[in-house]
């Protein structure tokens, strides 16, 4: 219903993108407690001092009222089910421990969702090898005859664990829609960079796109840029850090080729690097050097840039 | 709200697909940002502010509005990016005109869930320590709110899969959702069990689209638009973290955020003539329309005929939910059905709803009434 | 025009490099209960909430305001999360500041935080950059900021001697700031001689990696009186933008700043700001940047940023103090970074800015900034 380019035929595989980051996450009192007695299999939460409220897990903050004066109990390790669904990762059932004013979710384990009803007294399946994790419980598993637990004092609390290590991993495929598939379709068969004019017609925009971001018109037709150009700027890295992809020290630089208006990011190698301040500045003349071997068809396939003579094109 | 009154004046939406595999997030943006001018005598000089919703997450950039920007026709120009539904970035653009300080408003939200994992998405909100390592999502939510409804309202798995089917069927004759073929009850059913009792087809479908819209101050909107849709009261809130720990079988958030509109709008009743909701399942469209005082508790399904309130003639967010934008589509929804009530088969309704929502379980919520 | 607005009370955390006690949620608690504390108000009494934090792979938490809503105590509430990179705290104070200006709601808490223990600040900050276009070269923001700051040595001469006077005078302010985590003086030559990371950005230009949370409180000027006598008064915010990889960006003056300064100023009366101000607040992530905004916001002209910071007109002794808090060399925890400047700004027209009081300070500006150096905010705070 849109003008929307993607009647452009394009058959370029979307690209894949990984994300895999470390983290080290802080659980606070409660929670840090709450991990750290999981070693001991036993259940903390938290008796709030604004009315007695009780919460298991612990929790820093009263769920109702949001008060944060609290003093950690034991909790039993039996409830009830108060609901419960499946999904792929099993039976989620949310379970109120004996004592506690809320609801927590767990997995319901030795027990097949037909097998459930709620309102059914559950208690808890302790792992091997329990950890500082809430998967040291493995679930909750049903118990008809559990009897009902109550809270109590938490005696002689563990040290609190300050740091959980975690990772995310997120996958992305992203399209390449008709002007970066035609842009890295050129680089990857033809090893040329082609930008789209303006919407003025003056100079080419890189990487080509629909629109011009300044005056929000059609840009025009494609045009081949020139494979040397200028550095606009540029910087020494010697920082390392995690997710970095190549040792330093090595050259950032943002570069425009002759013939486009905008700016191309790349590394500018090849230069004797101890000299790079001086070597490499703004304005110095650099050309793309492409890699050897099978073109992937990405910004890759440009080994990096070295820096020749001459002066800029455009001063 | 003050004496300024602010006006949706034009609205746009790529057609909602499964997947925009040709198109990346740039081309959606600028085709919507392009098309909402049209008719409206403006252009993009006249704009003060963008404002615009969408997700890192889904998007897999960081500060991903910063490589939007050109498309989004924001250079040089105010712009925020509101990391919730696009309804809330409505919401706030609502207050910078009605505040006297700006006059046009472009609105945008956008979604590309087909280049992620939506799961993921949702499963990233939960927080870290005690529910993300069980596996508790969005899924295990919506199945647990499909367990109460059920039991507490006597409503069958049959009339949730008949309630989507309908709605399908709703998408599928309007122009917006381009769909191969509208589920019936039992193909609903058969569908692959999500969160039992809830099947695939009974969870809404993640799809990629843009939406913008133009909100503009009374003597602009009067001036540009054919028919203004005054948006007379606003309404956000948002539930506890915890979906454990929320009101079992209510959506107390969703009806905080309608009490607030329908205050402001100086409405006694919710008695809109059109109801554009968002949902992340077929019984939390129920619970939506009870929540927000359309239907009384467990009669969420008596609205689903041709009653005297049009609820969700786009065919609402269950065959189409571009994740971010879901609850704007609602208000592009709602403002064209009051603007041109003959391509939904309306009369000529004067008043409408939009609700959107966000979080896991529903947790946040927001809602506006328009008027004409 | 809208009903005018004050900051009524401010909170922040003592800053640290890593805060293990708390968790994000228990972070941004702190933060909230002292503002609260400082406006004479409780929970009950917030109208509405704006949380804004950087982006979320800092500290793998989607859509994190849902999280730390519980924490707040601000279940039910009207909660909205706005985040454009480093500035995010100031474009929160933004939608707050509409909230309020509207009539939508007559008290707004805004709250901002990170808690940059917990993830891998560059990798995290380097997924800015479009996958297909420059994501495998990035360097954080760091390579990209160094680069510009080579380009702005060669034409507007902003030395590495003058940076380096940059982090002398924020170093040494940051002694006088309670809630700063970083207190040593260093000299320029400890500068000069600090290890290059991304050169010219040297060890000693760059600030810390901070846990830290910062909270303000909005309010109509009828309600204001019962938190305070003597409010910040919001005599104009903006936060403008520029498309990232366009033709005309120079990113020599920073022209998404002057724009927003322009409108601001002209809203707030401002002619002559080196004049008109008493004291400035800027969000420096590296010391470049410092000289960059002296000359975008007008305080010179271009070219005479390094003239200015000699000339010490920007020490706490000089006409026109920049950054009495030490700005973001004594802690940086990002995503409250911006609402940490605005804080500072509005404490030394409240006259409670402690240590760091400029005598007499009537009218005071804040900036913050963030993503490719493309999203610029400025604030007018007066007495």
């Amino acid at each position: 219903m849109l003008s929307i380019p993607d009647t452009y035929p394009i058959d370029l595989k979307p690209f894949p993108s990984d994300l895999s980051m470390p983290y080290t996450l802080t659980p606070g009192r409660a929670a840090g407690i709450f991990l750290a007695e999981i070693g001991n299999k036993r259940i903390v939460g938290s008796r709030f001092r604004d009315g007695g409220t009780v919460a298991v897990p612990a929790q820093d903050f009263c769920p109702k009222t949001g008060d944060s004066e609290f003093d950690l109990v034991e909790a039993p390790s039996t409830g009830t089910l108060n609901a419960f669904t499946e999904t792929e990762a099993g039976i989620i059932g949310l379970i109120r421990i004996d004592g506690s004013d809320f609801d927590f979710p767990h997995q319901i384990v030795d027990a097949g969702y037909d097998d459930l009803t709620v309102g059914d007294r559950v208690e808890a399946v302790w792992g091997e090898g329990a950890g500082e994790s809430i998967l040291g419980i493995k679930g909750f598993k049903p118990s008809p005859k559990a009897p009902v637990g109550s809270i109590k004092p938490l005696e002689n609390p563990a040290k609190q664990v300050e740091v959980v290590p975690y990772r995310m991993d997120l996958h992305y495929e992203h399209a390449f829609g008709p002007y970066y598939g035609r842009l890295f379709d050129e680089i990857k068969t033809n090893r040329r960079i082609m930008g789209v004019r303006t919407s003025n017609g003056e100079g080419a925009l890189l990487p080509p796109r629909e629109l011009d971001d300044i005056t929000h018109k059609k840009t025009g037709t494609w045009v081949e840029v020139k494979q040397t150009g200028t550095v606009r700027a540029c910087s020494v890295i010697h920082l390392q850090f995690i997710g970095q992809k190549q040792p330093p020290p090595y050259i950032y630089a943002e570069i425009i080729l002759d013939g486009a208006l905008t700016r191309l990011i790349h590394n500018i190698s090849g230069i004797d690097m101890s000299r790079a301040k001086e070597l490499v500045k703004p304005g110095t003349r650099v050309r793309a050097v492409w890699r050897d071997g099978e073109p992937t068809g990405s910004l890759a396939d440009i080994s990096h840039f070295e820096v020749i003579g001459g002066e800029d094109e455009r001063s | 709200m003050p004496a300024n009154r602010v006006a949706v004046i034009s609205s746009t939406q790529t057609e909602l697909r499964g997947n925009w595999s040709g198109a990346q997030h740039i081309d959606l943006i600028a085709a919507v940002v392009t098309d909402v001018f049209k008719g409206t005598g403006l252009t993009l000089d006249d704009v003060d502010f963008v404002f615009d919703s969408g997700s890192d997450v889904l998007d897999g950039r960081s500060i991903s509005n910063c490589g939007f920007l050109g498309a989004m026709g924001a250079h040089h120009k105010e712009e925020s990016r509101i990391e919730e539904d696009g309804l809330w970035a409505a919401l706030y653009g609502v207050t910078k005109i009605a505040s006297g300080a700006a006059n046009v408003g472009l609105i945008i939200a956008y979604s590309k869930p087909s280049e992620s994992d939506p799961n993921a998405f949702y499963k990233s909100q939960v927080e870290p320590f005690y529910q993300r390592p069980v596996g508790f999502d969005h899924r295990a939510a919506s199945g647990i709110q499909a367990q109460r409804y059920l039991a507490d309202h006597g409503v069958s798995e049959k009339q949730l899969a008949g309630l989507v089917s309908n709605r399908w069927a709703s998408a599928s004759a309007g122009r917006r959702v381009p769909l191969d073929a509208v589920p019936d009850e039992r193909e609903v059913l058969a569908s692959p069990s999500v969160a039992r009792p809830l099947t695939q087809l009974m969870m809404s479908r993640p799809t990629d689209g843009a939406v913008a819209i133009l909100i503009a101050s009374e003597d602009i909107a009067r001036r540009t638009a054919k028919t203004p849709v005054w948006i007379t009261g606003m309404g956000m809130s948002g539930d506890r973290h915890s979906f454990a720990t929320r009101k079992a079988g209510t959506l107390e958030a969703c009806e905080a955020a309608a009490t607030s509109a329908f205050k402001q709008a100086g409405w006694s009743k919710p008695t809109p003539a059109v109801a554009e909701t968002s949902a992340s399942s077929a019984v939390t469209e129920l619970m939506v329309l009870e929540a927000i005082g359309l239907a009384r508790p467990g009669k969420g399904l008596d609205l689903t005929g041709d009653g005297k309130i049009a609820v969700n003639k786009s065919g609402g967010s269950l065959p189409a939910d571009p994740i971010m934008a879901t609850g704007l589509v609602r208000l592009a929804e709602a403002s064209r059905q009051l603007v041109y009530p003959a391509e939904y088969g309306l009369k000529s309704p004067t008043t409408a709803i939009a609700h959107g929502a966000g979080g896991v379980g529903m947790q946040t919520h927001c809602v506006f009434t328009l008027e004409v | 025009m809208g009903r005018h607005v004050g900051i009524v009370g401010v909170g922040q955390t003592n800053h640290s490099r890593r805060r293990t006690d708390v968790s994000q949620a228990g972070l941004v608690r702190e933060a909230v209960d002292r503002a609260l504390a400082d406006a004479k108000l409780t929970i009950e009494d917030i109208d509405s909430v704006v949380v804004a934090t950087g982006p979320v792979l800092f500290a793998a938490v989607n859509q994190p305001e849902k999280w730390v809503v519980d924490a707040i105590g601000a279940s039910l509430k009207p909660v909205v999360r706005i985040t454009s990179g480093g500035g995010t705290g100031l474009a929160g104070a933004l939608a707050g500041y509409y909230q309020v200006s509207s009539g939508f709601a007559d008290r707004v808490l805004v709250v901002a935080y990170d808690k940059l223990s917990e993830g891998a600040l560059q990798y995290s900050i380097s997924t800015l950059y479009d996958p297909f276009w420059g994501r495998e070269f990035a360097v954080g923001i760091m390579g990209f900021s160094a680069a510009y700051w080579r380009a702005r040595m060669d034409v507007l001469g902003h030395t590495e001697e003058a940076a380096a006077m940059v982090a002398v005078k924020n170093r040494k302010n940051s002694m006088n700031n309670p809630y700063a985590h970083v207190k040593k003086e260093v000299t320029v030559e400890d500068v000069m001689n600090s290890k290059p990371l991304a050169w010219p950005i040297k060890t000693l230009d760059v600030p810390p990696i901070s846990d830290g949370a910062a909270a303000i409180v909005l309010s109509t000027e009828k309600l204001a009186a019962k938190s305070t006598d003597r409010p910040a008064w919001i005599h104009g915010m903006g936060y403008f933008c520029e498309a990232d990889n366009a033709p005309e960006r120079s990113l020599l003056v920073s022209e998404p700043l002057a724009i927003a300064a322009r409108r601001v100023y002209r809203a707030a009366g401002i002619t002559n700001p080196r004049r008109q101000f008493d004291v400035v607040e800027v969000q420096e992530p590296y010391t470049c940047f410092e000289l960059s905004y002296y000359e975008s916001l007008g305080l010179c002209a271009p070219g005479e940023a390094a003239e200015l910071i000699e000339s010490g007109a920007t020490q706490m002794t000089g006409d026109i103090p920049v950054n009495p808090s030490g700005g973001c060399a004594g802690a940086n925890p990002i995503g409250a970074a911006a609402l940490i400047r605005l804080i500072e700004a509005a404490s030394q027209v409240m006259g409670k800015a402690g240590d760091m009081q400029v005598p007499g300070a009537k009218l005071a500006l804040a900036q913050a900034g963030g993503g490719w150096a493309n999203l610029r905010g400025v604030a007018v705070v007066g007495a």
